[in-house]
């Protein structure tokens, strides 16, 4: 009997020890990865590959080629330009050549704009304004006295991917102007009772306004780096004091307080910023 | 040199053509009177009613001219004197068994400025009113401010 045992445990080791091994064998072929004959292909590199990349894929390189050969692709279809890429001084003259077509006021400014990435642009406005105007048939004279006025606002350059010098942009604009003005020569006629010429003046009217602008721009270049703006503006005024005798006719840097169109024309200055790392033009490159 | 004075050339054009286009845009036409002027309106049980045949004219008026002479009202307009601050008026029904009516205005001048196309005036303020109970039962100032606006601020309600 214990014969018979004995020769169970036996057969019962080497059937365990046959199929352990059996398993081992089949987890070593799972593991195999086949090879394909294509893999030692020699691929070539895209038309146009910049030489160096080429010489990293040779190196080893790949991870960096790789990288690189992106950042270059986008680059073409996508040149970015520098956080500050140039900042922008103008003069705003375009009630100037209105006035010389009858216009009887006028607002002049200079202007700061930044230009980041060449899309956004900070813009900071200060001027001056005045009005003086005796109409046809009206019984008045008003004068708007010289006052300052500020704007704040930014513009978005749609030409983004060309050069800094050609831009079409569309901006928004919050003005603020403090102001004095005068309501003299009034004649006021009274006929039924017999009363002509009644006269009165309001002098040194205070007044201030708050208003917002939306514009559409265009700047060119016309020579090494000065150009030329013009802005169509609709703007609306938000807020105005009014007197007990008076609303104000004219507010500077807006216009005609019930205007909801402006025209303004612009002599630019550009300063360019950080001009080593603005993309280079292709046929540049090449040259 | 040529380059930039044909830019300057075309931003004088541009700007010329924006300059009409905006002006344009920018009309700002006076729609109410040239001075402040109270307008009276005529009422019946809170209906609007013309009356035949009125004469009204102020006392003290030039030459005793007249406001409006034998005609249908509806409303009249009642100026007022700059050079005093009460003006008094007679309504005239032109019709027999109808006496006269006045009606005397207190008030005080205010020198408006409205806009550039409505130009300099005066504004009234009504401070004080009587009147005769002969046609007219009551009047109501509906709103003692007198502008230029074309709006009915003395309301007449007739017997």
């Amino acid at each position: 009997m214990r014969r018979f045992l004995h020769s169970i445990m036996c057969v019962a080791f080497l059937m365990a020890v046959t199929v352990n091994g059996y398993a081992q064998e089949q987890e070593q072929q799972r593991k195999v990865t086949p090879v394909k004959p294509s893999t030692n292909k020699v691929l070539t590199p895209p038309k146009g590959t910049d030489e160096k990349i080429i010489q990293q894929y040779l190196t080893g390189d790949t991870a960096q080629a790789r990288a690189q050969e992106v950042k270059d692709s986008l680059a073409k279809i996508y040149p970015r330009y520098p956080k500050l890429t140039e900042l922008s001084l103008g003069l705003n003259f375009g009630d100037a050549i209105l006035m010389a077509f009858g216009q009887k006021y006028s607002s002049f400014d200079v202007s700061a704009t930044l230009n980041m990435w060449n899309r956004f642009q900070p813009v900071l406005i200060m001027g001056l304004g005045r009005a003086k105007d005796t109409p046809d048939d009206m019984n008045y004279t008003y004068t708007g006295k010289l006052s300052p006025y500020f704007k704040i606002g930014a513009n978005y350059n749609f030409l983004f991917k060309n050069e800094p010098k050609y831009q079409l942009y569309l901006g928004a604009r919050l003005g603020f102007s403090a102001f004095k003005y005068d309501i003299t020569d009034v004649s006021i006629n009274n006929p039924y009772w017999g009363e002509f010429d009644q006269s009165y003046q309001l002098k040194g009217v205070s007044s201030n306004a708050l208003w917002g602008e939306f514009l559409a721009g265009l700047k060119v270049n016309i020579a090494s780096n000065w150009s030329l703006g013009w802005e169509i503006k609709f703007h609306n005024i938000f807020k105005y004091k009014k007197s007990n005798n008076s609303k104000p006719w004219y507010v500077p840097g807006y216009g005609v307080r019930n205007g909801k169109w402006a025209f303004g024309l612009s002599l630019y200055y550009s300063i360019p910023l950080s001009k080593n790392r603005w993309p280079v033009k292709e046929e540049k490159k090449k040259k | 040199m040529r380059n930039i004075l044909r830019h300057i050339t075309l931003a004088v054009v541009v700007a010329v053509g924006l300059a009409a286009i905006t002006s344009s845009c920018n009309n700002d036409n006076c729609i109410g009177n040239s001075t402040g002027i109270p307008l009276a309106g005529f009422y019946r049980e809170n209906k609007a009613v013309s009356i035949n045949s009125l004469t009204v004219y102020g006392i003290g008026a030039p030459n005793d001219s007249v406001i409006i002479d034998k005609v249908s009202a509806k409303n009249v307009y009642l100026p007022l004197r700059l050079s005093t601050s009460s003006c008094k008026y007679v309504f005239n029904y032109n019709t027999e068994g109808v006496g006269n009516d006045t009606i005397t205005l207190g008030y005080d001048a205010i020198p408006y400025f409205e806009s550039h196309e409505c130009g300099a005036m005066y504004n009234f303020r009504i401070t004080s009113m009587e009147h005769t109970i002969n046609a007219i039962d009551s009047v109501i100032i509906s709103d003692p401010l007198i502008t230029n606006a074309d709006v009915v601020s003395i309301k007449i309600y007739l017997r």
